[in-house]
């Protein structure tokens, strides 16, 4: 199935909803399509992961999703709303509301604790100080980690900095998280175990995960996979 | 680390400058005005002496204690001192019947000239005012007539009446007055056969600034009181001018090391949030991707730069504050407190000046960095 069979017209139950997408770079050897008519749809309570050899266009296609950048034509719209219409303020207090991001890298700010880690979306949403340690804790809980809620988090081991991820992304309720290669640094336990978590927080809060992954194990473990090849977006039969 | 001593750097730089502005504003008077007593004693370049130049055989003329008064009540005067002389010099039984200068002077007389006793002390205006038989004598005064300086508490004959001596003068730099007996002027005047009126006025102006302006403006002040005639002001206006160069160098050079104190310190800012700011550029994208808006993140660069501004003014405001408290203690007085506050002011208008000027430009890239080019960044 390529990208043009997942076009879909209006589908008032999608959650997220990506039609014509495309992106190109300019660099000094030319122009370089990356994206080419990208189409995908995510309802609530799915799992989606996208596979694809280095260079296919999966970084990208998570960082326009996240609006962290500009496609370069197509639209994109969550819960209906046109997204890529929205002027700086309005995609952060998108990217603060409506997502939840986990990086590859379990990005965590390192000389910061566990808690401070988890408080910085809700200190940009706007959040009540009073408000957040019972938010902190029951999104750390959903990972398994309320017992570290004051660590360093460079005292963390790698499963644990990325199950902090995970919670940092879930701390705002968003519908919408998109994970970048979340198993990509874990060995094989610590891997199963955010996936674990992931599909605990699909079926328990109906949210919708997108995971960008090379690992054909995780890829299994989503209702759909979808693969990236030369910019354009097939979807696999094999999902789960 | 490295950021650490980078900061530590920059601070320090911006408390010494600080200090060193806190130090000049609230302490810099005080300092002028020892300098002006110190260069007294080399030869008086804020003394304006006042005599009257007339022919000899004339009326003798003399400064009444109004017009004494209303000098000392002139703008930037420190104090004002007459004096009356003996035309002859005076004799006492000695070794070989030594001659000395013999002059009659009020209490201001020591403060207005800048002399202090080596020996016992210097009469005083109770002293003067009680007319007591006390004198103080020159060091070479004493050795011709005792053979030694150490004569406090001996009694000086002086036509036939005699004097207890309670100071002795015996500085190097005292010159003219080693040879010279004081006698409290209302004393002098009731004992001495052919002293002077009080005809000579000297007068101390507070700063070398303002000796011009008060030396025009005293023939206006006395006149106004009592008739005179030729009145001469007598300003040592070559050394004047010297010192005032002098002195305006010395001022102009601290200044311009304290303001370039804290315009280095600026740039260190500014360079240390360039720095700040490419270091942390994955933290700045991993914000933005959180939901940190524009605003969020330049609030947090410029924070940044204040508290290390602010922090440094802080450390520069204390060490000002102790370098005050020692420079009082140096000079045995002590400046007005709101002088120092004033200081403290401007050191935290600086703070807030350095840290906003510095900071705005690497907060605002920090602001308006794309977030995909933050992310990125290795």
């Amino acid at each position: 199935m390529n990208s043009d069979t997942l076009k879909r017209t209006t589908d008032f139950n999608a959650l997220v909803e990506v039609e014509g997408l495309n992106k190109t770079y300019t660099t000094e050897a030319g122009e370089f399509q990356v994206l080419k008519n990208v189409n995908l749809t995510l309802h609530p309570g799915e799992m989606v992961s996208i596979m694809g050899p280095s260079g296919s266009g999966k970084s990208s296609l998570l960082f326009i999703l996240g609006l962290f950048q500009p496609p370069s034509g197509g639209r994109y719209r969550v819960t209906g709303r046109d997204v890529l219409a929205l002027d700086r303020a309005e995609q952060a207090d998108f990217r603060r509301n409506s997502i939840g991001f986990v990086f590859q890298s379990c990005d965590l700010l390192d000389h910061s604790t566990v808690f401070e880690n988890l408080e910085f979306p809700l200190i940009y949403g706007g959040v009540a100080k009073a408000d957040r340690p019972d938010m902190i804790r029951e999104a750390l809980n959903r990972v398994n980690l309320g017992h570290r809620i004051y660590h360093p988090a460079n005292f963390l081991s790698g499963g644990e900095r990325q199950r902090v991820a995970v919670a940092r992304a879930l701390v705002n309720d968003p519908p919408f998280i998109l994970a970048d290669e979340p198993t990509g640094q874990l060995d094989t336990k610590n891997g199963k175990m955010v996936m674990d978590h992931f599909e605990h927080i699909v079926q328990e809060s109906g949210k919708a995960v997108l995971v960008v992954t090379h690992d054909p194990e995780v890829g299994q473990r989503c209702h759909r996979l979808c693969v990236l090849r030369d910019g354009e977006l097939h979807e696999s039969p094999s999902g789960n | 680390m490295r950021q650490r001593r980078r900061y530590l750097g920059v601070g320090l730089i911006i408390a010494l400058g600080t200090a060193g502005l806190i130090l000049i504003i609230t302490v810099g008077g005080e300092v002028k005005n020892k300098f002006n007593q110190d260069l007294d004693l080399l030869g008086g370049a804020t003394l304006i002496r006042v005599v009257f130049d007339v022919a000899p055989g004339t009326r003798p003329q003399q400064f009444y204690p109004d017009t004494v008064k209303a000098v000392r009540a002139m703008k930037y005067v420190a104090t004002a001192t007459v004096m009356a002389v003996k035309p002859t010099p005076a004799t006492s039984p000695g070794r070989d019947m030594p001659h000395f200068r013999l002059v009659g002077v009020d209490g201001q007389y020591w403060s207005a000239v800048s002399l202090q006793a080596s020996h016992g002390r210097v009469f005083n205006d109770q002293d003067v005012a009680e007319r007591r038989r006390i004198c103080v004598i020159g060091g070479e005064v004493a050795r011709d007539i005792f053979g030694r300086t150490d004569v406090v508490g001996r009694n000086l004959v002086i036509d036939r009446d005699t004097y207890l001596i309670v100071g002795v003068l015996d500085i190097l730099k005292q010159g003219a007055h080693l040879h010279t007996a004081f006698l409290p002027i209302t004393t002098a005047q009731d004992r001495i056969q052919d002293i002077s009126p009080p005809n000579r006025l000297f007068v101390r102006v507070r700063t070398f600034n303002h000796v011009e302006q008060v030396a025009a403006k005293l023939p206006e002040v006395i006149t106004a009181r009592q008739s005179v005639r030729g009145l001469s002001i007598i300003v040592a206006w070559v050394r004047l001018k010297r010192v005032q160069n002098v002195a305006f160098l010395i001022e102009s050079f601290v200044l311009v090391s304290t303001f370039a104190a804290l315009v280095l310190g600026g740039f260190g800012i500014w360079n240390m949030m360039m720095a700040a700011v490419r270091n942390r550029t994955r933290e700045i994208g991993l914000k933005k991707a959180m939901g940190a808006e524009d605003r969020d993140i330049l609030a947090q660069f410029l924070a940044e730069s204040m508290v290390l501004s602010l922090g440094a003014v802080t450390v520069g405001i204390i060490l000002g504050r102790i370098g005050v408290e020692l420079t009082s203690l140096w000079l045995g007085t002590h400046p007005p407190e709101s002088l120092f506050f004033t200081a403290v002011g401007m050191g935290l208008a600086f703070a807030l000046i350095i840290g906003v000027g510095a900071g705005l430009y690497p907060s605002m890239q920090a602001a308006r960095m794309q977030v995909v080019y933050a992310l990125r960044y290795e």
